[in-house]
This record gives C-alpha cells, sequence and structure tokens, in this order.
C-alpha cells in the first residue's frame, strides 16, 4: 500500500487555556490543508480521534462538530481508541482511502484536557482500564509502574535508567518549539521528582496537555500539486487483554509486537531499516518497552542502550522520539497519534530544522492505548 | 453515579475470590489518587496470582512496608472500595490482606 502525506501540522502543545478545541483544529487542519496546496474543497472526509470530549467536555459528535467550524461540510467521523484514538483515526482514514471510498481526507487529531481538574482527568483516563482497576484505585501511572516493577525484576532495568530516557526527550523537545517544555532537564532532576506511583515518578510521566494535530492524506495515484509526498507504506492495529492482570508478561505489549509484526512485513522493512520513530512515551518505562517490542534493541536491553544514548539525536539510530515524546512535546490523548505522524513526515521530508535527524528515509510511529490494549503501528517513507 | 444495578451484577462475581490466597507478581504504591479515591492515599495495589491460577489487580490493605515485595504471599477479603456519592450504593469489593 502507499499513501501519501501532503500535507501535516500540529498546533503547539501545553496548557492552552485561551484556546478553543474548535481554534485548535482550525488551526491544526487548516495549516496542513494549506502545506498540501490543496483547497478545503477537496477534502472529502474526516476523521476525528479523539478520547474524552464526552467524559470531560459533555460533548460528543464530534464529526459534525468540526465539520461545521471547518466549513466542510463532508462525511466526519469521531473515532475513540483511548490514548491510541489519533494513529486509530489515521488508520481508519487511510482503509477509507484504500476502499476507494474517497480520494482525500483530513485526519484531526485533538483533546482538551487541561481545563479540568488532575483527579478528574486521570479518572477520565481509567475509562480506558478494566473494571477491577477502576475498582482497586488504579491510575494509568500507577498500571505502567506494576510494569515498571516487573521489567525491574526481570531485567535489572534501574531508575536511573528511566530517568534518561526523559531527560534525552526534553533534550529533543528543546529544538521544538511546538513543543510544551522547552528546558532541559537533568538526570537528578528527574530522580529527585516526587513520587506518583512508586517506582515512577513525576517527570517519568508524560504531563496533562492540550492541542490538535492534522494531516492530509490522499491516494497514490493522486496528482495533486505536491511534487514530494511522504508516503505511509504500512498501518496496522492489533489488541491485546483489556485488562493489565489478564496478560502472562508485565515486561512487553503483545498488541505492539503483532502490530509491529504485521507492519514491517506490509513495508518491506527490518527493525534495523528504522532511521527515526515517534513512540507512546506516556511513561518513561513504555518507551523502554516500546523499543524492544518493536525489535530496535533486544528484550531487556532497550534501557541501556537509551541511558548510553544510542537513541538521541546526532549520536545514534535510530532517534527515538525527536518531537520530545509524549513526555516532553505534551501529551493531548487524541492528538498524539497524528502528531507522531506529522513528526515523521516533516523528518522525512528533512524540513525538521534544528532537531533533523540527517539523511531521514524510514520512519515509524507506535501510538498505544490503555495499558496496551490496542496499538497502532505506521511505517512512512520519504 | 455507579449504578446500583452494576454493583449487584458484580456482587455475584466477586463472591468466587472471597479467602482465595495467591502471591503478589507486581506491586505499586500510589500517591496521586483518582476520583473517589482521595481520602485513601496513599494506597498500594498489587497485582495477584492466586492459587487457582487466576490473576487480579487490587489493593492491599493492613500493610507493612516489607509486605510490599514481590513472592509476598496475600488472602482476599471483602472490603468497601470506593467512596459513594451521595445517592449511590456503597460499593464493595475484593483486596489483600498480607499472610
Amino acid at each position: 500500500m502507499k499513501i501519501a502525506v501532503l500535507g501535516a501540522s500540529t498546533t503547539k502543545f501545553g496548557e492552552l487555556w485561551d484556546q478553543s478545541p474548535r481554534v485548535l483544529a482550525k488551526k491544526a487542519v487548516f495549516e496542513a490543508i494549506s502545506k498540501s496546496g490543496l483547497g478545503t474543497r477537496d477534502i472529502e472526509a474526516i476523521f476525528v480521534g479523539n478520547m474524552l470530549s464526552g467524559i470531560l467536555g459533555g460533548q460528543e459528535n464530534l464529526g459534525p462538530l468540526f465539520a461545521d467550524e471547518l466549513g466542510i461540510f463532508c462525511p466526519a467521523f469521531k473515532i475513540e481508541g483511548a490514548c491510541a484514538s489519533g494513529g486509530l483515526a489515521a488508520h481508519n482514514a487511510i482503509n477509507s482511502i484504500l476502499g476507494g471510498q474517497y480520494k482525500t481526507v483530513a485526519v484531526l487529531g485533538i483533546e482538551k484536557m487541561t481545563d479540568h481538574k488532575p483527579e478528574e482527568v486521570a479518572s477520565g483516563l481509567m475509562a480506558a482500564g478494566a473494571d477491577e482497576e477502576r475498582e482497586a484505585g488504579a491510575t494509568f501511572v500507577s498500571l505502567y509502574a506494576l510494569m515498571a516493577r516487573a521489567h525491574m525484576e526481570a531485567y535489572g532495568t534501574t531508575e536511573r535508567e528511566m530517568a534518561a530516557v526523559s531527560v534525552k526527550n526534553h533534550f529533543h523537545a528543546s529544538l521544538n518549539e511546538r513543543a510544551q517544555f522547552n528546558k532541559l532537564v537533568s538526570l537528578e532532576q528527574v530522580l529527585s521528582s516526587p513520587k506518583i506511583a512508586d517506582p515512577l515518578k513525576l517527570m517519568d510521566c508524560s504531563p496533562v496537555s492540550d492541542g490538535a494535530s492534522a494531516i492530509v492524506i490522499s491516494h497514490d495515484r493522486f496528482t495533486g500539486k505536491v511534487i514530494d509526498p511522504v508516503w505511509i507504506v504500512a498501518s496496522s492495529v492489533a489488541t491485546d487483554t483489556l485488562a493489565l492482570s489478564q496478560r502472562e508478561d508485565l515486561t512487553s505489549l503483545r498488541a505492539v509486537r503483532l502490530a509491529a509484526e504485521n507492519a514491517y512485513k506490509a513495508a518491506g522493512v527490518s527493525p534495523s531499516d528504522v532511521d527515526v520513530a515517534e513512540v507512546h512515551d506516556c511513561f518513561s518505562i513504555a518507551e523502554i518497552i516500546a523499543c524492544e517490542d518493536l525489535g530496535f534493541f533486544g528484550r531487556g536491553k532497550a534501557a541501556r542502550e537509551i541511558a548510553n544514548g544510542k537513541t538521541k539525536l546526532g549520536k545514534g539510530r535510530p532517534v527515538i522520539n525527536p518531537s520530545g515524546g509524549l513526555k516532553a512535546c505534551g501529551h493531548p490523548v487524541g492528538a498524539t497519534g497524528v502528531k507522531q505522524i506529522v513528526e515523521i513526515a516533516t523528518q522525512l521530508r528533512g524540513e525538521a530544522d534544528e532537531r533533523q535527524v540527517k539523511k531521514a528515509k524510514i520512519g515509524l510511529t507506535h501510538n498505544v492505548g490503555g495499558s496496551g490494549a490496542i496499538a497502532v503501528i505506521h511505517i512512512l517513507r520519504s | 453515579m455507579i449504578s446500583p444495578v452494576k454493583v449487584w451484577r458484580h456482587q455475584k462475581e466477586i463472591a468466587s475470590y472471597f479467602g482465595k490466597e495467591g502471591k503478589i507478581i507486581s506491586w505499586t504504591l500510589i500517591r496521586v489518587p483518582p476520583e473517589g479515591f482521595i481520602n485513601e492515599a496513599p494506597y498500594p495495589i498489587v497485582l495477584v496470582k492466586l492459587s487457582d491460577k487466576r490473576r487480579i489487580i487490587a489493593q492491599l490493605i493492613d500493610w507493612q512496608k516489607e509486605n510490599l515485595r514481590i513472592g509476598q504471599k496475600v488472602k482476599a477479603v471483602y472490603r468497601r472500595t470506593r467512596q459513594p456519592d451521595s445517592e449511590g450504593v456503597i460499593p464493595y469489593g475484593i483486596k489483600f490482606t498480607p499472610l
């Protein structure tokens, strides 16, 4: 398969109290359309990735809401898959083109989180979990803390190695003006930040964020004004048990391994071919597990490699999370999966300025929902 | 509000856990709780493998620091789980106590 990314854009992520979801959506989608060289009349459908609009904002029916706001009255849909909503919206948009229904569509990932109290957001996010987890008073950070503890026990992974993930991602975000955090942090700062759910600390965690990201994609046969698109060559989704307790192995996500295997096969590439990847580092341990599940490093080996700088811009390959990742670029949950594609498309076009990964030809995005119940992998080529 | 009907349905399932023993596979100590658990933090949650092979996540109660370890033996007990809202029924469920 080959789907052209004609335009890609993201708003700044952060605590955007003065901007409504409507404003954010407009900014992201109109900039993506403008970059594509097309007009709004060329957009035949809109796929909206969002998780929390109903729970936090009391607003559903997002398809027509954003179609109305954008003034593009075409078929429009909300796609929900917890923190993988953005990636899942892209997957469905791609399928709609491959199925021959539409030629050119827009994918919008959007979330508005900072209007609400932290405990409301924590409870809202737990809608992606299982009954037993809500009953226990679990939060997402606590579920990943259970995985972190198991990873430490199995492979000797240390809190210091986990902290190194956050340090690296803050460095990358310092080169990204649209990131939520532009400041460097030290290992000591991460290690001494308040504990949220042991062994994970505040600075192991991605923040609560607002933001929107959009892409305009089209069939490969489309001959628009764009001369040099980036191509999506694989889009793969897999699921696993909703409850973390039902997984045989806490140190790896089966949904990611399955989706990655199918994506590599479809794209005809292997993990060692990947130059740059945006992975779902909702917590530092998640990036370590992602790098192992995606085959970049062997099981139990990623923490040391990351701590040694193997995935840092200008130091190694593949470069992981040049945008700053969820940790430092921010994590408006519905937007994240789309932002990852925006970042990889920007990298493969060679338009990432200071944070450009040199000679990047093949990129990957890894978007996860729940504690690993759903995973979406995209592979892109220049 | 948690539907009373849902609470009633749930009770039929959780009775099968009463008194079951097992071991902690992984644990964490929650310091920043979600709604409904604000007064209880910090509290540990544990992933337990029961002797009948079932696995479940629940809170650990009556704990000391030395109980927070992988391999700790625990027993399932029946306790109030979260703060009910003003009109809801009081939800009960499984928690674990160290052995």
